[in-house]
């Protein structure tokens, strides 16, 4: 049984790592206890494996007295020059996948039976988020862990209100977050990831695995379960970047969505995924939204950018914004089949182009604002029901209104409502 | 005396009905080149509109920022203008054959004349095409990038971004046309300084509101106001 090998001094690359039985990939910005912490847990994974951490900076050098007494079976080692650098803002999705391939290659190169990437920071127990990723993995009964956050109700809106209730209605599995971005992933996921990337139908169509993990494994049948993780550590939102973002993180899910047209329009119901772990319950949810500035940018962009809209959504949905648009701030209510409607139709415009995709996506920043202020206002009625059970019933109205979204698609110069 | 007065009619009649008789080749040769030029505009024109509508010219033109060129324009569809101005220089060009047909001095520097100035003609109209296109697409994000910052005047300055473009490519198909350089120049600076300084004083005087409620937003804000409890990630 070979003992933890963390190394006393920095390694240096002295001896480089030639094979590994599970690579993990810290992208997060971690404190080196955590980061300790993390490779001791790693350690005590069962079956004498051999486990590299790819992490940019320097690896961590554990002191004596904050070295695991647990006994460890498992031999951890540094690999940092395995991993892209992230150039300039270091979190930005793009940059995100450059250092998601990074990893997945270091996982091919190593011949690992499993890649973990930890890209967030976790409110409590991070330094073991990584071993709770590995360990369904390396006992071969799944190939995608992705993560359940516990969340407060104003967090991971972008994901709660287009990403996941999308991703659900279309591949037809109920994941809370899709896009992680905290990974396991098998050595057969990261294969077809990897096989898809140079059959050429991935990176010169913008591939992104963060957005395409997902709804690989699932048009591919492959084993999935939710984690559940606790909370995140969220940034606080850059309201100058807000449209950049979600054209980063929506381009890639709509690509993806045309990329496996044939998979989702098969899919006709949805179905749960296996839980792993307890679910973590966060305290103190009471926050409130000022929504007013939401309101005023709807208004504005109703005002403004019915050119735009007008060759992306049917004329029926302009009206109802226009009706939306004449609310007072404090009664504005989008209803979740009109947020729906939108949603699907800026996912088949991206893929018509009538106008251009960054155009587009910027476009639709403030219609989602629209409906996080919609959400706020329902969350804070007197008759309110749980920000859980609001969401569950917006991810019902997208799996009500795919029929409509596959006419769309089909025939979408015929079928125009 | 009337036998020199008739002599000199005749030979002057004489003169005229040999100079016309020369000019009747010309003369019929132009007609055949206008006439060819007419049919085989007619046809290239069928041709060229029923291609671009097979590759849905009009519909990725609206993608590029042209979606208000049809509707109500005298212009017509982009589809209509491209098969247009194609016939018009079909048969332009067909005109220029039969005028070069006439065996005199000045059809052949004028047709010569002509031609040297097509190029100037051809790159005039790329510079203004070329430049509606940036001018459109700018004005796009220039507006999109204004409402998501939820400025008021998001209109004012796409509109005044588009202007300053289509000024420039204006002023410079101008001068690559070679006309009235001096005043060309002249109104161009005036135009274009004018564009920006009315851009500058309709922002400056209509943000003079947004800047102070904003700076007195945060002057009394409570540090506990400030975290916005919003994620999007």
């Amino acid at each position: 049984m070979a003992t933890n090998s963390i190394p006393a001094s920095p390694p240096e690359e002295a001896k480089p790592i030639e094979s590994a039985d599970l690579v993990i990939g810290i992208l997060a910005d971690l404190s080196p206890e955590a980061v300790t912490t993390m490779c001791q847990t790693l350690g005590t994974l069962p079956g004498s494996l051999r486990i590299a951490v790819l992490q940019n900076g320097d690896p961590v050098n554990p002191s004596p007295a904050n070295r695991s007494a647990t006994p460890q079976s498992s031999t951890v080692s540094f690999a940092p020059s395995l991993l892209a650098k992230p150039g300039g803002a270091g979190t930005a999705p793009l940059n995100m996948a450059a250092a998601y391939q990074s990893v997945f290659a270091a996982g091919e190169k190593l011949g690992s039976r499993a890649c973990c990437i930890l890209a967030s920071r976790l409110e409590s127990e991070t330094g073991r988020s990584a071993y709770r990723l590995a360990e369904p993995l390396l006992n071969g009964e799944l190939d995608l862990v992705v993560p359940r956050y516990a969340r407060h109700r104003f967090e991971g809106l972008l994901n709660s209100s287009i990403v996941a209730p999308l991703m659900r209605a279309l591949y037809g599995k109920r994941l809370s977050n899709p896009m992680g971005p905290d990974f396991g992933v098998s050595r057969r996921l990261v294969q077809r990831l990897v096989g898809r990337e140079r059959t050429g139908r991935g990176a010169a169509n913008g591939l992104h695995p963060l957005a395409s993990l997902t709804p690989l494994a699932l048009c591919e049948n492959l084993h999935v379960a939710e984690l559940h993780l606790g909370t995140r550590s969220y940034p606080p939102p850059d309201w100058t970047n807000t449209a950049s973002l979600v054209a980063e993180i929506l381009g890639p899910v709509f690509l993806d969505i045309e990329r496996n047209a044939a998979c989702w329009q098969r899919m006709r119901v949805s179905a749960a995924v296996p839980a792993i772990g307890e679910p973590v319950s966060v305290q103190s949810d009471t926050a409130s939204l000022d929504t007013s500035r939401l309101v005023e940018s709807f208004a504005l962009a109703n005002r403004e950018l019915q050119e735009i809209w007008s060759l992306i959504l049917p004329p029926s949905t302009l009206v109802e914004l226009r009706k939306l648009s004449r609310l007072r701030s404090e009664e504005f209510q989008m209803p979740d089949d009109v947020w729906v409607r939108i949603v699907y139709d800026f996912a088949l415009a991206h893929r018509l182009r009538p106008i251009n995709r960054d155009h587009l996506l910027k476009s639709m920043t403030p219609l989602y604002l629209g409906w996080v202020a919609s959400y706020a206002h329902d969350l804070e009625r007197d008759n309110a029901v749980p920000p859980d059970q609001r969401l569950e019933r917006l991810a019902g109205a997208f799996e009500a209104g795919k029929p409509y979204f596959v006419s769309r698609w089909r025939w979408p110069d015929r079928f125009n409502p | 005396m009337w036998e020199q007065i008739k002599q000199a009619l005749l030979q002057s009649t004489a003169r005229f009905l040999t100079e016309f008789a020369s000019l009747l080749p010309g003369l019929a040769a132009l007609i055949v080149a206008v006439l060819l030029s007419l049919v085989l505009g007619w046809v290239l024109a069928i041709v060229v509109r029923r291609v671009l509508i097979g590759l849905r010219f009009d519909q990725r033109m609206a993608g590029w920022g042209f979606a208000s060129m049809g509707e109500g324009s005298p212009l017509g569809s982009p589809t209509a203008l491209v098969s247009r101005s194609l016939f018009l220089l079909v048969v332009l060009t067909g005109f220029l054959i039969g005028v070069a047909a006439f065996d005199f001095a000045w059809t052949s520097l004028f047709v010569r004349s002509i031609l040297s100035y097509i190029p100037n003609i051809i790159g005039a109209v790329l510079v203004l095409v070329v430049g509606t296109i940036i001018a459109r697409f700018v004005a796009r994000s220039v507006l999109i990038g204004a409402v998501n910052l939820n400025l008021q005047y998001a209109r004012l300055l796409s509109e005044g971004v588009k202007w300053l473009v289509i000024v420039l490519s204006v002023a410079m198909a101008l001068e690559h046309l070679r006309i009235a350089r001096g005043i060309v120049e002249l109104a161009f600076g005036i135009l274009f300084g004018g564009i920006v300084f009315g851009l500058a004083l309709a922002i400056g005087l209509g943000s003079r509101d947004l800047v102070t409620k904003s700076l007195e937003r945060d002057t009394k804000k409570a540090p506990e106001e400030i975290e916005d409890p919003l994620r999007h990630l």
